[in-house]
């Protein structure tokens, strides 16, 4: 552990002028930082480390339990291969400028996260949640060139502070009512209850859940590739490290298992609604964030039901799943955003409808895109499924106990099965669009396979997927445990008998569909194979511009979720008999902030703006307002005194 | 030994089986419209004969528009197996077996697009577009479905779930299923499978450029998928669990045929719906299914 921090603070002093070193050293700190998670999670103890030295008057004390090493292996695991990542796709070589503060801003922000996930004292995890805030800014805008980046940064930063807040307040109150900084169980201290509400809202908007989830596309979008990897991966789940943290260490209000299950189901939903009308690849997987941070809520906000229910077992699968889910979340979000990376590097456009056939030039990033593809959208026999398989029987659960809990737990499994079939189109869109059919575009034409420094961590992420999908059991213990750390009132599960059975199933099916597919190639062949021209019922000269595009296939859907996408067109038909031109341009706002908070922002602003005419500089005035003001003063004294 | 020649025998039946269902299905449309119609069994010799075909395949494919419809046929033939078959159980059963199945559904579904979309040709898109689309409202009643069935026999294991009597909500949960079973096996009035040329196709749309070898895949997997639809929708709703063993798989085959019956009338006596309705009737199946757990629910409580 304390390796791990060495290797990355060392990492972090070397970054800008080192970059093998830099390398070499995150790697290590990052397997040194697995590796003590990994000791965590497989033992019974907590690791504690207690420094003399204080900070702000704290002393400074480090632990990692159950809860917290489950998020410390996901940033250690994306870190590392991030890193790797990086030193190809953000070399010297094609950012002389930024690549250096890039390496520093990157150590960085593995070391603010990882020391938010360690610390146990409220003042110092505000400090860590702020330097991490910050570090985040930096990195997201490594582009400084881009408006859009900076946009995207700013945007991050304002959205990121309004939820630091509510943070502030959370921790404050936390201090006075408990007379110390320090953080801990407190389950019993009923009275600290309605915190739980600050602290739903402060993290929140970190995790990006609809609808605080503003901040995140644009953020995620923007940022270069390797970054956005570890924002989506890993960062969005330090605000979701926040509410599982303290729902499992404070008492919670009655009423948070259902807000908190119908804030899930509603981000799963709507989060993956926005994505399927994405036309861009990494706004897509950014809003698929949203959903899968909605199905990781639905299950926490199962367990919270559970507790409320008389710590009824069902809230252990619903639990575990959701914690297994930040682990395959992160794995898989990582890859697809790193496949992002490797098609924008290799085209220079994110546009999907300006990509098509790339399987041709990049079929190593086809192929491992193709595997986050099937984990994102939870199908067996990949890890995705395993996670939500859990959720999912969770929920069931609690349906068939056929109390109180069954209705909204009912509504959630029946939001889940939307938003899993709405994930499937999302990314059988995105794939098809990138790298299936013909090159739309010269720049699809000429693009180029990514080297073995983007490649390797992709291969790394995709064994993950493969690795959970197929032997869940061994990865029980890890959730079961994340699970005690929580409620030490469930104790560590065992193994529910089903899993086994489940990864069985998985492997054979892997297994059989792999020799299916060889058997009918081969067949095929012996039959005799032909190439010929897309038939498409008879086209002579099918060209490119002919293919259906990424918002054609999304029109259905978009059209159904317009009350709340609220699409804008332009659009010009063809007119004549010989029609020169037609135009149909199709844009999906960002609804939550073009349409309510930009309207908001903009009222205070002209309340400002018309506040501002009292200030002008001109002195005679400034004596009038304070003539004025003692006046008044005067005459509320007066006023008082008569009573 | 005796498991391995139960799975054979399993297979077998599922297998062998299937092809039977749009054969029938043929009979009965041509039964109605007077005329002779095609022999039950031509599926099966058109199988054979596209066995034995060479493969033309696009320019722009890739290998995934082979290996597209291998998987979706493994995955369906899987999702079949999970399927109890009266008194003959399932080949493999567990708690959450239900979600397996309808994940393996999905796997099929993304396979089948994938497959389609490797074409670059935009009637296939459409086709691609339209089936996972409207599969969210598919997906959505078949889980309500699920769960009404899950709530009154509390479990959530296919076994136990099929065996009894769907009770007082029998009629909605087979009217609800009955068109999830229409619109996942793009029957009329979702689709129309005798039209080959039409922009209003779904299933038949993304099969276009399919020849040879992967097509007979397809068209197996979509006889299995139908077939397994038909076996769920009658255990869902009659209660095999109470009847003696030969009477239930009497009793199966004649629900089956029931059905398959019934879709052939549905399919002669009305016509493709315009596609703008065809959420519309699905966000009816789902009321149903809906108002079928409501029921189970009430049914539980009382």
């Amino acid at each position: 552990m304390l390796v791990s921090l060495g290797a990355v603070v060392t990492a972090l002093l070397l970054s800008v002028w080192q970059r093998r070193l830099w390398l070499g050293l995150t790697v290590i700190g990052a397997v040194a930082g697995l590796s003590a998670a990994i000791m965590v999670l497989r033992g019974v103890a907590d690791w504690e480390w207690r420094s003399a030295f204080a900070l702000g008057g704290e002393a400074i004390h480090l632990r990692l339990d159950g809860v917290s090493a489950l998020f410390f292996a996901l940033l250690s695991a994306v870190g590392g291969c991030g890193a790797v990542y990086a030193s190809e796709y953000w070399s010297e070589h094609h950012y002389p400028e930024s690549a250096p503060c890039g390496r520093a801003w990157w150590s960085a922000l593995l070391l603010s996260m990882g020391l938010l996930l360690t610390v146990s004292n409220g003042l110092h995890f505000l400090i860590a949640w702020e330097l991490f805030a910050l570090f985040g800014f930096f990195l997201i805008t490594l582009d400084r060139d881009q408006p859009e980046a900076r946009a995207a940064g700013w945007l991050y930063l304002a959205a990121s502070h309004a939820g630091t807040v509510c943070l502030f307040a959370f921790f404050s109150l936390l201090a006075v009512r408990t007379g110390s900084w320090d953080l801990g169980p407190m389950r019993e201290q009923t009275a600290l209850a309605p915190l739980f509400w600050l602290a739903l809202v402060g993290f929140g908007v970190k995790a990006g859940f609809f609808p605080l989830h503003i901040w995140l596309p644009s953020a995620h979008a923007n940022a270069p590739s390797h970054v956005s990897a570890i924002m989506s991966g890993v960062a969005i789940k330090m605000g979701l490290y926040g509410i599982v943290r303290f729902s499992g260490w404070l008492p919670v209000p009655p009423a948070a298992a259902w807000v908190v299950i119908s804030l899930g189901g509603t981000s799963a939903l709507l989060g993956i609604a926005f994505a399927f009308a994405q036309n861009d690849l990494k706004r897509l997987l950014a809003y698929s964030s949203v959903e899968n941070m909605g199905v990781i809520l639905t299950g926490v906000g199962a367990a919270l039901l559970a507790v409320t229910h008389g710590n009824a077992t069902w809230g252990v699968l619903a639990l575990a799943g959701a914690m297994l889910h930040v682990w395959n979340h992160g794995a898989f979000k990582s890859l697809l955003f790193f496949g992002a990376g490797s098609v924008l590097h290799a085209t220079g456009t994110r546009e999907m409808s300006r990509l098509g056939g790339l399987w041709r030039a990049m079929p190593w990033t086809a192929g491992l895109f193709t595997i986050g593809i099937l984990a994102v959208s939870s199908l067996p026999p990949l890890n995705g499924f395993i996670s939500e398989w859990l959720v999912y029987l969770g929920l069931f659960d609690a349906v068939t106990s056929r109390n109180a809990a069954a209705w909204v737990a009912g509504a959630a499994a029946i939001l889940l099965a939307m938003a899993g079939a709405l994930a499937l189109a999302s990314f059988a869109k995105a794939g098809a669009m990138i790298f299936l059919g013909a090159p739309r575009t010269h720049v699809a034409e000429h693009a180029r396979e990514c080297g073995l420094g983007m490649r390797g961590p992709m291969l790394a992420l995709a064994g993950v997927c493969v690795m959970i999908g197929f032997a869940p059991t061994l990865f029980w213990p890890v959730a079961s445990r994340a699970v005690a750390s929580w409620r030490p009132a469930w104790g560590t599960a065992e193994t529910p008998g089903p899993l086994a059975t489940l990864s069985a199933a998985q492997v054979t099916l892997a297994v059989l569909a792999l020799a299916a597919a060889g058997w009918l190639w081969r067949n095929a062949h012996v039959n005799g194979l032909r190439r010929g021209l897309t038939w498409d019922c008879g086209y002579a000269r099918p060209s490119a511009r002919m293919q259906y595009v990424s918002a054609a296939f999304a029109g259905i859907v978009a059209g159904w979720f317009g009350w709340i996408l609220q699409p804008e067109r332009k659009m010009r038909r063809p007119r004549g008999l010989f029609p020169v031109e037609a135009i149909r341009l199709e844009r999906v706002p960002e609804a939550v902030l073009e349409r309510v908070i930009t309207p908001v922002g903009s009222v205070i602003m002209v309340a400002a703006t018309s506040a501002r005419r009292l200030q002008h500089g001109r002195l005679q005035f400034y004596v009038l307002y304070v003539v004025a003001g003692l006046i008044a003063l005067g005459l509320l004294v007066i006023l008082k005194g008569v009573r | 030994m005796n498991r391995i020649l139960e799975l054979i025998l399993r297979l077998g039946v599922w297998l062998l089986l299937a092809p039977l269902l749009p054969g029938i299905i043929n009979k009965v449309k041509a039964w109605v419209a007077g005329r002779r119609g095609p022999p039950v069994l031509q599926l099966y010799y058109d199988l054979a004969k596209l066995w034995r075909k060479g493969v033309v395949m696009s320019t722009l494919a890739s290998p995934g528009f082979i290996a597209g419809p291998a998987v979706a046929w493994v995955a369906l033939t899987g999702a079949a197996l999970l399927m109890p078959l009266g008194p003959a159980g399932s080949a493999l059963s567990f708690r959450g077996d239900v979600l397996l199945l309808i994940y393996l559904l999905a796997l099929a579904r993304f396979c089948t697009a994938w497959a389609a979309m490797e074409t670059g040709s935009a009637f296939e898109g459409m086709g691609a577009a339209r089936e996972v689309s409207y599969a969210v409202l598919a997906e959505a009643t078949i889980i309500a479905a699920v769960l009404s069935l899950s709530v009154q026999t509390r479990s959530v294991s296919l076994m136990t779930m099929l065996s009894p009597a769907a009770g007082a909500g029998a009629v909605l949960l087979a009217a609800g299923l009955f068109t999830v079973l229409l619109a996942e096996n793009c029957r009329v009035p979702f689709d129309d499978p005798n039209t080959h040329l039409e922009l209003t196709m779904i299933h038949e749309v993304m099969v276009l450029d399919h020849s040879g070898p992967p097509f007979a895949a397809i068209l197996h997997g979509a006889s299995v998928k139908l077939l397994l639809f038909a076996v769920l929708l009658v255990q869902a709703v009659l209660p095999m669990g109470k009847l003696s063993a030969p009477t239930a798989v009497g009793v199966l085959i004649a629900g089956v045929l029931v059905v398959t019956v019934c879709v052939g009338l549905v399919e002669s006596l009305s016509a493709r719906l315009a596609f703008r309705r065809v959420p519309l009737l699905l966000t009816t199946a789902f009321l149903l299914c809906l108002f079928a757990l409501l029921i189970a629910w009430r049914g539980g409580a009382a």
